[in-house]
């Protein structure tokens, strides 16, 4: 510490310590809150069209079209070292294959940020102002993993791999999240209970059968999971 | 006389401090990022607000660095005192460089 230039140098690699270890603890913290969340999700309208997957294409596919209603309470994920909360809309039917695992396909997403990640979004100058004021004075805002869609058209139409998709059983669409932290890790949607994290209450719809081809009917009626 | 500047200026970039500053320098550079750290993360934590912990821990390293780094005077208040070279009558150390007695 004699001169200036260790001096500067003693206090730079101290605070990088320092720097690491608050984030370690902020990291940390997020297991002091509860995580409950709950969604319910049910279809609304689902109908089955043939198209191409891109103009110049020759195959054709079955593309299903669904619109959803969606009500979740995420509220809980909202903290102060809460970025962004990514939640999506899966549909999952079982594989005609012998294989393992379900087809799952995402058909709707949506990103909610915090107040603090606000600047981040992708969006146009007058939805920003918007965003920023819906939350003036609050590092955090809870209320915005509150979403009630009604009769939501999905962002993406699906597919499946072999191009047949009509007349499909036991559709089910499931809702997911990610919470992107500012420090730690990117968390998934927890399959089990871990300690105050819970798993997702409700976020399963009823399942549904695709309607046969280009017959636009209205699916009878599902109560919500 | 340039000789004279240019070692004033060396000095001063330099910014020696005396072996006392420098075990209190050290300390205190420790005690303030410490608590810099303890204080932003406690205040993050409960008034719920990242940015606010990241400006006060940005905040009190610049504090940390401008109360260390330079040579403040704070910090050389004992300087060391050589003792005088036996023999030697004037203040000049007596040094002998190619014969001659150098002041």
């Amino acid at each position: 510490m004699h001169s200036t230039l260790v001096r500067a140098q003693n206090v730079f690699g101290f605070f990088t310590t320092v720097c690491f270890v608050v984030a370690g603890l902020i990291a940390l913290s997020d297991f002091s809150w509860e995580r409950k969340p709950s969604s319910t999700v049910s279809v609304k309208d689902v109908q089955v069209v043939r198209g191409r997957p891109h103009y110049y294409s020759t195959k054709k596919e079955e593309y299903a079209h669904i619109r959803f209603n969606l009500n979740t309470d995420l509220s809980s994920l909202f903290t102060w070292n809460t970025k962004q909360v990514f939640v999506y809309v899966s549909a999952t039917w079982p594989s005609n294959s012998t294989g393992p695992r379900d087809n799952e396909a995402v058909i709707w997403d949506t990103i909610i940020t915090s107040p603090s990640a606000d600047h981040l979004q992708n969006i146009g100058p007058a939805a920003m102002k918007k965003l920023v004021k819906s939350a003036k004075g609050k590092s955090i805002d809870p209320s915005r993993g509150k979403l009630n869609l009604k009769n939501q058209k999905a962002k993406y139409q699906i597919t499946s791999p072999t191009g047949k998709l009509a007349e499909t059983d036991d559709v089910v669409l499931k809702v997911h999240y990610n919470v992107q932290p500012w420090v730690g890790m990117l968390t998934w949607t927890p399959q089990v209970d871990f300690g105050g994290w819970k798993t997702m209450k409700g976020g399963v719809s009823k399942a549904f059968t695709l309607p046969a081809l280009k017959k636009k009917k209205e699916e009878p009626k599902k109560a919500t999971s | 006389m340039a000789d004279q500047l240019i070692e004033k200026v060396r000095d001063a970039a330099e910014g020696q401090i005396d072996f006392e500053g420098q075990r209190f320098a050290e300390r205190l550079a420790t005690a303030l990022l410490s608590i810099v750290g303890f204080i932003s993360f406690a205040v993050g934590f409960f008034l719920q607000d990242i940015k606010l912990a990241l400006f006060i821990g940005l905040g009190g390293a610049a504090l940390t660095f401008l109360v260390v780094v330079p040579p403040w005077p704070v910090y050389n208040q004992k300087p060391v005192h050589w003792l005088q070279v036996p023999g030697s009558q004037s203040a000049g150390q007596g040094i002998i460089v190619d014969g001659k007695v150098i002041s």
